[in-house]
């Protein structure tokens, strides 16, 4: 009788030990990844060079995001269409310095199964012949950014550099 | 702690010698005990019931055993669950059949011509289902964008098996003449699980939830008939043989 008893108790420990563990969504499951971009110097083109009040909007939306003194950024792309077109406006806090250019993504997705607690996650591939658009203002200002380079075409992972811009 | 285990001992010193007054004057009017044999079937009640108030499970579940030795009993489930789980992220619909085979060890000693037990066992379980992919939501660490909508899927999965192992643990009583309810729990460890593509077996039918790993908790609550074919009966020495 004891040792069912025990029995007993063990086949609920390992009950509740199992139920906690995949209810969650862990930070460290990689899910949907955002756009890696690394800004180099256009005149030295192996070397980084950092953005100063660089600000990143999204065409439709009101909040931008804003960066400074570093050469790596992250930015989501959208997961309900195949193309997100954010505007980058570099020295954004000085009227008389600004410059904003617009980049324009293009890309297909896939949606991934993850887990029963994080449900999908999207993976993004760079159009092939057309994986960005770049444009200027309505009234030209010139364009800070020099040259756009993909760097890896398949957006999986936000361990590596999707885009490398060059200014 | 001392003390206590100094009382419960002598109380158990006590109702032993209590037990041992008891075998004494009754070895010689012990009659010989009659092993009736037979098959048990039933169904699972839990499995009926929830598919009366939850309109996400249709279930059933029938429970066989036939008795082959005097502790040995060869035992089988067959059934067939249709069900939808809307978790937060997702929600799926899996429907199929399966079919549990094995033995159940009973660890009862009755009195007379009581049939309860209490048994361990184990089975062989396989399953042949479908999954439906109704909906999913995408997760997005970024917030800049408002949450995006629960995608409508629908996708179905058809020609899907799973293969697991039982480990039962239960117990059945005769509540009425040759009519049995039991309860038993089971724990469950998956052999082979041919997955969707990009999709996940996240319950299979008769294994139930399937978590991050292999294993898996099921349970069931039967009614069942028995139907004995013979008896055997065991002798006074034996029974005698048996006490001592």
């Amino acid at each position: 009788m004891k040792k069912i008893q025990l029995l007993f108790v063990c086949l609920f420990l390992i009950t509740f030990s199992s139920c906690e563990k995949d209810d969650i969504c862990e930070a460290t499951t990689p899910t949907t990844p955002n756009l890696v971009i690394e800004f180099y110097d256009a005149l030295n083109p192996t070397v980084k060079k950092n953005v100063t009040n660089l600000a990143v909007k999204e065409i439709n939306s009101t909040a931008s995001l804003a960066f400074t003194g570093t050469s790596k950024i992250k930015i989501p792309l959208r997961i309900t269409q195949d193309l997100t077109k954010y505007s980058f406006i570099l020295n954004s806090t000085d009227v008389t310095m600004d410059n904003e250019d617009f980049l324009q993504f293009n890309y297909s997705r896939q949606n991934l199964f993850v887990s029963r607690a994080c449900g999908f996650k999207t993976n993004f591939i760079f159009n092939s012949t057309l994986p960005f658009i770049k444009t200027e203002t309505s009234i030209p200002d010139g364009y800070w950014i020099q040259n756009v380079v993909i760097n890896t075409s398949n957006i999986s992972t936000e361990n590596e550099i999707h885009v490398k811009i060059y200014f | 702690m001392k003390y206590m285990s100094k009382f419960t001992f002598s109380i158990l010193l006590i109702l032993t010698s209590f037990l041992v007054n008891a075998q004494t004057k009754t070895t010689d009017s012990i009659p010989p005990k009659i092993e009736k044999y037979g098959v048990r079937f039933g169904a699972d009640i839990s499995k009926l019931i929830q598919s009366f108030y939850d309109e996400n499970y249709k279930g059933i579940e029938f429970v066989g055993d036939y008795r082959v030795t005097k502790n040995y009993y060869l035992a089988g489930e067959l059934g067939n669950e249709n069900t939808t789980v809307a978790d937060n992220r997702l929600s799926f619909t899996t429907q199929g059949t399966y079919l549990k085979v094995g033995f159940d060890y009973n660890s009862y000693e009755n009195w007379l011509d009581m049939r309860n037990m209490l048994y361990i066992g184990m089975r062989y379980g396989a399953s042949t289902f479908s999954q439906t992919l109704n909906s999913y939501a995408i997760y997005n660490t970024s917030n800049y964008f408002s949450e995006a909508p629960t995608v409508i899927s629908g996708e179905k999965y058809n020609g899907l098996t799973s293969q697991w192992i039982e480990v039962v643990m239960g117990l059945k009583a005769e509540v009425l003449k040759n009519i049995y309810l039991g309860f038993s729990i089971r724990m469950n460890r998956l052999l082979t699980n041919t997955k969707p593509d990009n999709f996940d077996n996240l319950y299979i039918p008769g294994f139930n939830r399937t978590y991050n790993g292999d294993f898996g908790i099921g349970f069931n609550y039967s009614v069942s008939y028995f139907l004995p074919l013979y008896k055997t009966k065991s002798t006074k020495k034996e029974v005698q043989k048996k006490k001592k």
